[in-house]
């Protein structure tokens, strides 16, 4: 005993991720996550071949879906989001255990940042799991895939697109010190802006704001508007791992974005689409990348301003 | 011998909640090698001092020094050097008591080998070698309690700040926490720990300040605050059977007056010492037995009777 050892701040942020994982896995919470995420995989990959062998559809075998894999509703990202960081700070407040983890030599930037990449790890984690299962899986139902080395880059997007919901939580959480504060907050946060972008688009078509909204962002048609709707997928950060792949294949691909105009008492529907804009996909790809690093970074760094204010004073 | 800074020094020390002045313009020194209790009421500002003191909490004004250290806010050099015991402490539920203690010794930085082998020692000092594996999530309030004391020592401190150790325990429980809180001073630390119950500091500390509403009534040696609560001290004693004859050699004694009643006798001391092997002896040379001695008053209720009332003046 009685050797004085210096904690650099390398060895306090390794303390403080280890701390992060040996806690959190243990989490019954993330051990279920993980079941229900893999069963709905499991039928995203099953369905489409049972149903056509029920429908007498001959199986045609398709290459892409390991790529499409990757564009995922946003409400599976968000609950991913939520069940992996609605703890992770408030919780710390809910249970007391901040006092010892905060009167540790670990700086409370340490604490903080060592808890954010903890939570960006685990996600990865997560999603490389599901990752590798899907590719085996797919290619065991779906015969060759094409495209397999842009997986780890899709992995990357998924990720990056959930740590934007993940900060919703997070900010959250830090400013209520309260997990369902945290949790059910951001959901209200999520609907409103599914609703608003909903509305938006029905009123104004694919406009430019939505090309600045978390989520599920502009939806993107491949043909021109006027001649009716294509081949269409969302822009938004909700598609990040997607729409970084195509990046890579398509870059110079032609996006489209509706417009709607209302015709005044003309004949026939009334509404009618017309393109508003056009973007190649690496501008729409990077767009999505900025504006989710974008909300990421202004969401933690207003949540570790806040942290850093916090004092202990909750009598435990 | 080398004149040391204080270990702990503060000036002025003021916090508030909203408008309630939980810790008003406190001025407190503790030496190196003290055990110093910090006492004081349910709502005294106890915890807030040490809160503070730890960097939990920032003062609104004064200034904080811990071993020679500014050490308002968050100052991870400081915490480096000290061991705190949060009041009631809470850990993670999901952790063992051994992963606990090695987890909060990675983040000191304590190599591998050393909290190895420190680990077990720590467990075995507080009385939970056995329950080393479990979950502390499965811990009593009293294990918490224990847990609390170890993850305070895992870095070999120079300041030990415990928070209430005894709160919450049973007498026997308290007891070891007491000879726990000694073992700590043989290492020769500064012992820093707060309490509400002045038999508790008496037995382990040498130096004692005492608050009471956010003010710091009296700082000074354990002699001097039972000289204040000295009158009051009294010696309760009952008998197998009451006779004259002890009475008497109760009376007899030079140190204290006389009340009986049935079987107890009530003596009130005019001395600081501790009499109660001449009573023991004075008793059983008049041929009684007995069955109970206790001491009462000279408590903290009575120390602050005394200063409260001063401070009234
Ligand atoms: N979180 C808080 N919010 C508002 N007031 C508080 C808070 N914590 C403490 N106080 C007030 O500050 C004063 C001092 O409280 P503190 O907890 O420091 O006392 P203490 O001496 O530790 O008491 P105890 O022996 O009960 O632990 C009390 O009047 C208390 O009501
Ligand atoms: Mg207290």
């Amino acid at each position: 005993m009685g050797e004085q050892t210096k904690t650099s701040a390398l060895t306090g942020f390794l303390a403080v991720l280890y701390y992060e994982f040996l806690w959190n896995l243990r989490k019954k919470k993330i051990v279920g996550l993980f079941i229900l995420v893999f069963i709905i995989v499991t039928l995203e990959l099953a369905l489409p071949p049972i149903l056509d062998y029920v429908n007498g559809v001959t199986l045609t075998p398709d290459p892409n879906s390991v790529t499409d894999f990757f564009s995922v509703n946003g409400i599976f990202l968000f609950l991913i989001a939520v069940a992996t960081t609605m703890n992770t700070i408030s919780g710390e407040f809910e249970t007391g255990s901040i006092t010892p983890l905060l009167t540790k030599p670990v700086s409370k930037n340490t604490v903080f940042w060592g808890k954010i990449v903890a939570s960006f790890l685990t996600l990865l984690g997560i999603y490389a799991f599901l990752t590798i299962y899907v590719t085996v899986g797919a290619v065991v139902i779906e015969g060759t895939q094409n495209n397999l080395q842009l997986v780890p880059l899709g992995l990357i997007g998924l990720t990056l697109a959930t740590m934007v919901w993940a900060s919703v939580v997070i900010i959250l959480g830090t400013i209520s010190k309260n997990s369902l504060v945290a949790a059910l907050g951001s959901f209200g946060v999520y609907i409103g802006i599914t609703i608003v972008a909903a509305v938006l688009g029905t009123v104004y078509g694919q406009t430019s704001i939505l090309f600045y909204a978390p989520g599920g962002g502009a939806t993107a048609s491949t043909t021109l508007c006027e001649r009716g709707v294509g081949t269409t997928f969302s822009t938004g950060t909700d598609n990040l791992g997607y729409l970084l792949i195509q990046l890579v294949l398509n870059p110079n691909t032609v996006l489209n974005f509706c417009g709607v105009r209302i015709s005044p008492g003309g004949r026939g529907e009334g509404v009618q689409l017309f393109t508003s804009s056009s973007d190649a996909m690496s501008t729409v790809a990077l767009r999505a990348l900025g504006v989710s690093l974008a909300y990421t970074a202004v969401l933690l760094l207003v949540s570790w301003y806040a942290f850093r204010r916090s004092q202990i004073i909750e009598s435990s | 011998m080398v004149v040391d800074t204080p270990v702990i020094q503060t000036e002025s020390l003021t916090k508030s909640y909203g408008s309630r002045v939980a810790v008003n313009r406190l001025s407190l020194t503790v030496e190196a090698k003290q055990v110093h209790g910090f006492l004081g009421p349910n709502g005294a500002g106890k915890t807030t001092t040490i809160k503070m003191l730890v960097g939990l909490l920032r003062p609104d004004s004064g200034s904080l020094k811990i071993l020679g250290m500014n050490a308002a806010g968050d100052k991870p050099k400081i915490r480096e050097r000290i061991g705190y015991m949060p009041e009631l402490p809470k850990f993670p539920k999901h952790l063992t008591g051994e992963e606990l203690l090695d987890v909060y010794g990675r983040m000191y930085n304590i190599p591998r080998e050393t909290r190895k082998q420190r680990i077990p020692e720590l467990l075995k000092m507080v009385g939970l070698a056995e329950r080393g594996k479990d979950r502390i999530g499965k811990y009593s309030k009293g294990m918490q309690q224990r847990i609390g004391i170890a993850q305070a020592l895992i870095n070999d401190p120079e300041l030990v700040i415990l928070d209430e150790p005894s709160i919450g325990l049973d007498p026997v429980g308290m007891v070891e926490v007491r000879d726990m809180v000694k073992g700590i001073v043989k290492g020769g630390q500064t012992v820093f720990f707060s309490s509400h119950l002045l038999a508790e500091v008496q037995q382990v500390c040498d130096h004692v300040t005492i608050i009471n509403n956010g003010n710091m009534l009296f700082t000074g040696t354990l002699e001097e605050v039972s000289q204040k609560a000295g009158p009051n001290r009294r010696l309760v004693i009952e008998v197998q059977k009451p006779s004259d004859a002890i009475l008497q050699a109760l009376k007899a004694l030079p140190f204290a007056t006389v009340d009986s009643s049935n079987s107890t006798y009530t003596l009130t001391l005019k001395t600081k010492d501790d009499v109660r092997a001449d009573v023991s002896r004075a008793v059983s040379g008049a041929g009684g037995v007995i069955l109970r001695m206790e001491e009462q008053g000279g408590g903290l209720e009575d120390a602050f009777m005394n200063l409260v009332g001063k401070e009234a003046q």
